[in-house]
């Protein structure tokens, strides 16, 4: 039941466009968006998982929640 | 079922929803201020999302748009439309959108909720109400940051319907309607298209 719904929000999210290349977090994170997501997302650790380009990351400076 | 780990607490997190993180991310950069000339090169120089939803349609034109666009240029119209006290043509403030009820100002409420949730708002000048704010709030939910790790969906999504949903649909139609607007039109119909997948996919889990 949850697996279901689960999936089904994934499919959902990836069809509309949202994962894959992941095209904005070249924006945000400054990375090319083909730079082998793979590894880094298994690999992600605390510092890995949300990167900030340096102006995204100027604005956090100033809207930090 | 018996396949699935129960907890996983440095599950990486899954591309989609990393996604969702990014686009949260840079709409309260593009909300937050004018982009500069450094981030309209890198929105220019992006590439396209796959398909051909609404969000990638959405994508491909602020895309192009900001290959024209210079930063003094979106400098004048960020002030145009949201500089001011109290004047602007598009307010930037979901109290405005979601209407200041007896139990509280919205912006005390979203400060309440933030800290239940372990978040502290800290900007000193940025109302916690600001459209900005709600979108950071919703990228640390989203991909965890600022100390803490994702939210669980419920969590997630009931920030989204209390703070987000009644005012952001009605801000970014705003917004998109402004005469003042050119750039931030194409920023609008980023958001709205973003906003529909996800008041679609809360519903969906």
């Amino acid at each position: 039941m949850k697996t279901t719904k689960s999936t089904d929000r994934r499919n959902f999210l990836l069809a509309a466009g949202l994962g894959g290349a992941g095209v904005a977090a070249a924006v945000v994170t400054g990375r090319k968006p083909a730079s082998k997501p793979k590894e880094e997302a298994v690999a992600a650790s605390k510092e890995a998982k949300y990167r900030e380009s340096e102006h995204i990351r100027k604005y956090y400076e100033t809207t930090k929640v | 079922m018996a396949a699935v780990a129960p907890v996983a607490m440095h599950r990486a997190l899954a591309a989609e929803e990393a996604a969702r993180a990014d686009f949260y991310a840079l709409l309260a950069r593009l909300l937050g201020s004018a982009p500069d000339g450094a981030l309209l090169q890198m929105i220019a120089h992006a590439g396209p999302l796959a398909g051909h939803s609404e969000l990638a349609l959405a994508w491909r034109t602020l895309v192009d748009a900001s290959s024209a666009m210079d930063e003094n240029a979106a400098g004048d119209e960020y002030q145009a439309l949201f500089g001011g006290l109290g004047k602007s043509p598009v307010s930037i403030y979901a109290g405005h959108y979601s209407g200041a009820v007896a139990v509280g100002h919205p912006r005390i409420r979203v400060q309440r909720d933030l800290e239940a949730l372990g978040l502290a708002h800290r900007s000193t000048t940025q109302p916690e109400d600001h459209i900005a704010a709600l979108f950071d709030a919703m990228r640390v939910l989203a991909a965890g940051g600022a100390g803490r790790g994702p939210a669980k969906l419920e969590e997630q999504r009931r920030f989204f319907d209390a703070h987000v949903k009644p005012a952001a649909g009605k801000f970014f139609a705003t917004l998109a309607g402004a005469k003042e607007a050119n750039y931030y039109r194409r920023v609008a119909a980023l958001g709205a298209a973003f906003l529909a997948i996800e008041v679609e996919s809360f519903q969906l889990d």
